[in-house]
């Protein structure tokens, strides 16, 4: 039936017809300006210089990896903001999911209502709650007052430590959703004569979340942990209006760090080659995460 | 596909001890956490739109006003006029409505060059969805040398055009799915009858694939709503969106500000709130996809 697709009258111009004009436009803006970058990082072309450059080879990786402390801090605290979230993400996700599977009354308008975060712009999540932190008027501080539980105004953003906290609960309320939203679709696609059959067996609910729901939701939950992984080397909108990478650089993101090289200090060449180090260590994470999976599936449980 | 069962009472209810009173509290329980979900998850913007209600004796009070006293729209009408809100405003709207359909005008006929043909074969897929992974930071700085060189920074074509194509892969991605469940006999009987295969996509496939494209629009639009990094470093004066707009109310402190700083975050997630309800079946696979980040 398929193959009445490639019945005789099909024109040999025709797919590659109706394919060219996105393959051109995605060649123009993104694949040759990608080279471009390639060939910028390898130059020392700094605008605030001016608009001379020479070849310096591999030298701004070189500076990058082994003499900048800057970007090896951003590559810090990238990790330090992504592994807590991802854990909280995963867990509350998986709580919220389980809640929603079980027989209640307006499922799917409550998870539309808890889907809203995943769908608003970084920029503007971080908007609202830059205000909910603030240090006199803002609602936490006021709440937290009128329970006792704070006696002064207290600034979220002065120490680093507390930042990097409220970093990860705002990429937390953000994102928790999206990973609700895939875990929900992996619980549902277990088939109930699973329970029933364990039930009958004398499992207890608790039994039965260890032994069933856990082993055939383990690729769901590692799918929604990848997606969210590499979400997070991006995180930029987020810190920009949060935090712009302070106090003293503690919520400095890789993507971030590049942004202020590349458009405060005007260091083209370093920043393309900062932005291929980037999707450098993005493709190596991927790939380890995509071996280990590998590796724990051909092992025998 | 998901298959659920409905699980028969009976066996639900065959628990030790008293098997009513135990799932009753055990429902109550599940209520319970979903309420804490909802006030965590919706509280911000509750307060986000009382504030953006509130007048100044509201905002500075202590003990604090959580439901504003005498409600109104001045820091609408002030963001819309002292700040330019409007502009802006309609820039998002603009930007974000032209871009969309210049993504599917063009990954159409693409996804449908690989649905019907398999053009490409798997490379052209995995390419794709590699492009979609791929972070906005390493575009931005050839883009902006090449816009500066071109004089397209400050112009909405240019924003545009960025948009657009980076939002191919993407739709073409959703739309080769839709059009994989679409079956060919039914084109091939228009063509048979003497129809173009563009006709044939435009009269006939179109029209029964709407709602996918529907939700590819709907998630291009979102997307390039929310976009950040490309709109600071490309706009200038004329040309910003709102998520640029916000910047603007971070320097100095956003106390003396607060009323058109939240009513510009209002404006801001109204599209989200619009599309989780619109695209709620669809809302995993657009998200996963990296749907509504640019």
């Amino acid at each position: 039936m398929r193959l009445s697709a490639f019945a005789p009258s099909r024109k040999q111009w025709e797919p590659v017809a109706f394919a060219s004009p996105s393959l051109f436009l995605i060649g123009v803006v993104i694949l040759f300006p990608l080279a471009y970058a390639f060939y910028l990082s390898l130059l020392n072309f700094d605008l605030s210089v001016g608009p001379d450059a020479e070849f310096v080879g591999a030298r701004n990786y070189a500076e990058a990896l082994f003499r900048d402390g800057r970007f090896l801090g951003s590559v810090w605290n990238t990790a330090v903001i992504i592994a807590p979230s991802l854990v909280v993400e995963l867990l509350l996700g998986l709580g919220i999911a389980l809640l929603l599977n079980r027989k209640i009354r307006g499922r799917p308008i409550v998870t539309a209502l808890i889907a809203i975060p995943a769908m608003v712009s970084p920029v503007m999540a971080a908007m609202a709650w830059r205000m909910l932190f603030g240090v006199k008027f803002g609602a936490i501080n006021n709440l937290g007052r009128q329970l006792g539980l704070l006696d002064v105004y207290f600034d979220w953003f002065a120490n680093p430590f507390i930042s990097i906290v409220a970093v990860v609960l705002v990429e937390v309320w953000h994102n928790t959703p999206f990973m609700m939203l895939v875990l929900l679709a992996g619980l549902q696609s277990i088939p109930q004569e699973l329970y029933e059959a364990a039930r009958v067996d004398g499992a207890t609910p608790w039994q039965g979340f260890w032994t069933i729901t856990l082993p055939l939701l383990k690729f769901t939950m590692a799918v929604g942990v990848m997606i969210r992984m590499i979400d997070l080397t991006k995180l930029f909108g987020l810190i920009f209006i949060l935090t712009y990478g302070g106090p003293g650089g503690a919520t400095e993101t890789v993507a971030f760090n590049t942004y202020l090289v590349g458009f405060k200090d005007f260091r083209m060449s370093y920043a393309s080659a900062l932005s291929y180090l980037i999707v450098g260590g993005v493709l190596i994470l991927t790939l380890i995460f995509m071996w280990i999976q590998r590796y724990r599936e051909a092992r025998p449980a | 596909m998901s298959v659920t069962i409905a699980r028969p009472a009976a066996v639900t209810a065959r628990r030790v001890g008293h098997p009513r009173l135990r799932h009753g509290f055990a429902q109550g329980l599940t209520y319970l956490g979903l309420a804490l979900a909802l006030v965590f998850f919706l509280g911000p913007f509750f307060w986000i739109l009382t504030t953006s209600l509130k007048g100044n004796e509201d905002f500075f009070a202590y003990p604090p006003v959580w439901i504003p006293s005498d409600p109104s729209l001045k820091h609408y009408i002030g963001l819309f006029t002292r700040s330019s809100g409007l502009r802006y405003f309609t820039n998002s709207l603009v930007i974000s409505s032209v871009s969309m359909l210049a993504a599917l005008v063009v990954s159409l006929p693409t996804a449908y060059s690989i649905a019907r043909w398999r053009f490409g074969g798997g490379l052209l897929s995995t390419v794709l969805l590699v492009l979609r992974m791929l972070p906005a930071i390493a575009l931005i700085i050839p883009i902006y040398i090449m816009y500066k060189a071109f004089g397209l920074t400050n112009s909405y074509f240019g924003l545009v055009m960025l948009y657009t194509v980076v939002y191919i892969p993407f739709a073409v991605w959703l739309l080769v799915g839709f059009l994989r469940e679409f079956p060919v006999e039914i084109e091939e009987a228009a063509m048979i009858d003497g129809c173009s295969r563009l006709r044939a996509l435009v009269t006939v496939v179109m029209p029964i694939i709407a709602p996918g494209m529907a939700v590819v629009a709907l998630f291009a639009f979102i997307a390039t709503w929310n976009e950040f990094l490309f709109a600071i470093v490309l706009t200038g004066i004329e040309t910003k969106t709102m998520m640029v707009l916000v910047t603007s109310f971070t320097t100095g402190g956003t106390d003396q500000f607060y009323g058109e700083a939240t009513a510009s975050v209002v404006l801001g997630v109204l599209p989200a709130f619009a599309v989780a309800f619109m695209l709620q079946r669809y809302l995993v696979k657009g998200l996963a996809l990296g749907g509504t980040k640019g």
